[in-house]
């Protein structure tokens, strides 16, 4: 896309939203990027697009806008949010109606709170049927883990990434080799969350509820 | 199939259990008038039954269930009770209390159906947000002793289905076995082709796997 770039889509699929969440903070990296190489490019927020007719509608003309559309989102329960199966249902029932003639590069990056990348592969998986299905070209499904950290390999492998975007050709292995490796041994992990989740819980006064069983069966 | 949130939208979900017996909850995913779901639904149903079990169904799309705000106040501030008072809490708690969760869906990109998922997510108070390893790989740790058997019934509205989308929602259900800890678990595809027999053939298979006959 050298001679008048490009135009991504990212599609933020956190509640947490455009400006808070680390998902759309990981998109906005890999947006940064290629609008240093000229793109244009625009956000939506899939939680509130799918609440009106209007968002939904907007979302839809937004992604026939897109040469690229990156979607960014965390892992819930081993696959998206529901507001972003949401979207996904709206938008692959739209271009499989045949009403649209474009066809998209696909992007992801899933983000877990578990230190393993490969937590996100069913997610990712999930994302690939969908491309396949409403009609977008797969390109990458870019994995990361350990609750939002980005150390320096992965901003290397976003480097990579938005240059191949750029230049159109395949997304090269290089970008998987660098997000794929966890940050940390998984017991380590174990024994650091552990003791963020129970300081967590201590600054709300929970931390003796932390294993509290409100539903208890009385049966049991 | 017997109904239990006929008031609808906004109104609180009563799932009236028995002090004994097995209990079977049926999360019904399906999407505009549940045409998909409906007919595999009852078929579950009607097998749960004549094994002896009481049978509750949720129908997910007729209850005003908000999205999970990823606030983590259900594991760090109301240990074991989502921070959001809306029937999403009544649904969470059916399922735990529950011997045998049904996840029945549209298959949804090899996946679950946004009305599935909207309860699922909101049911991860009834885990632990502390971590711990499953054969090498992080996992969070149980907050209940004892945990529900999942089946996940996938309609593909299609035929035949895709046995890439079969593949993957039989994984999906794995997946989700380990983190919400079911001691046993399994999950199929039905088409809304297939003959009715052949249906309540496989889905009663299916059951029967992951309950004993």
């Amino acid at each position: 896309m050298s001679d008048e770039g490009g135009r991504v889509l990212l599609l933020v699929g956190s509640p947490k939203g455009l400006e808070k969440s680390h998902s759309a903070r990981l998109g906005r990296m890999v947006a940064d990027r290629l609008e240093g190489r000229g793109w244009t490019s625009e956000a939506v927020h899939l939680h509130a697009a799918v609440r009106t007719e209007e968002g939904r509608q907007e979302l839809l003309d937004a992604i026939d806008r897109a040469s690229v559309v990156l979607f960014a989102a965390p892992l819930y329960v081993d696959s998206l949010p529901a507001p972003a199966i949401r979207a996904l249902e709206a938008i692959a029932a739209r271009r499989r109606a045949g009403s649209v003639s474009r066809v998209p590069r696909f992007v992801t990056l899933i983000n877990c709170g578990f230190v393993e990348p490969s937590q996100n592969d069913t997610c990712q998986w999930i994302l690939r049927r969908f491309a396949e299905r409403a009609g977008f070209e797969w390109l990458a499904g870019v994995s990361l883990g350990g609750g939002g950290q980005v150390p320096k390999r992965v901003r290397e492998a976003f480097d990579i990434l938005a240059e191949s975007l750029d230049l159109e050709i395949l997304v090269p292995d290089e970008v998987e080799r660098l997000t794929r490796k966890p940050i940390m041994p998984s017991w380590l992990y174990v024994v650091g969350g552990n003791f963020m989740w129970r300081r967590w819980a201590a600054r709300n006064g929970a931390k003796e509820r932390l294993r509290d069983r409100p539903y208890e069966r009385v049966d049991s | 199939m017997a109904r239990s949130n006929p008031g609808g939208a906004g109104r609180a979900v009563a799932i009236a259990w028995p002090a004994m017996g097995k209990k079977a909850l049926i999360l019904d995913g399906g999407l505009d008038d549940g045409a998909v779901t409906r007919g595999p639904g009852e078929i579950a149903a009607d097998v749960l039954r004549r094994a002896g079990w009481r049978v509750e169904a949720l129908v997910l799309r007729e209850i005003d269930v908000a999205p999970c705000l990823g606030c983590f106040g259900c594991w760090v501030k109301t240990p074991g009770v989502c921070v959001i008072d809306d029937p999403g809490r009544d649904v969470a708690r059916g399922m735990v209390q529950s011997d045998l969760l049904v996840y029945l869906t549209p298959l949804t990109f090899g996946g679950y159906s946004s009305e599935l998922k909207k309860a699922l997510d909101r049911s991860i108070p009834n885990i632990s947000p502390l971590f711990r390893l499953v054969r090498g790989e992080v996992h969070h740790v149980r907050r209940y002793a004892r945990n529900p058997r999942l089946v996940g019934i996938g309609v593909c509205a299609t035929a035949p289905s895709d046995p890439d989308e079969e593949e993957l929602f039989e994984t999906l259900v794995h997946r989700n076995a380990i983190n919400l800890h079911a001691p046993a678990h399994g999950a199929m595809v039905v088409c809304t082709t297939e003959d009715d027999e052949v249906k309540r053939e496989r889905i009663e298979r299916a059951i029967e796997g992951v309950i004993g006959t």
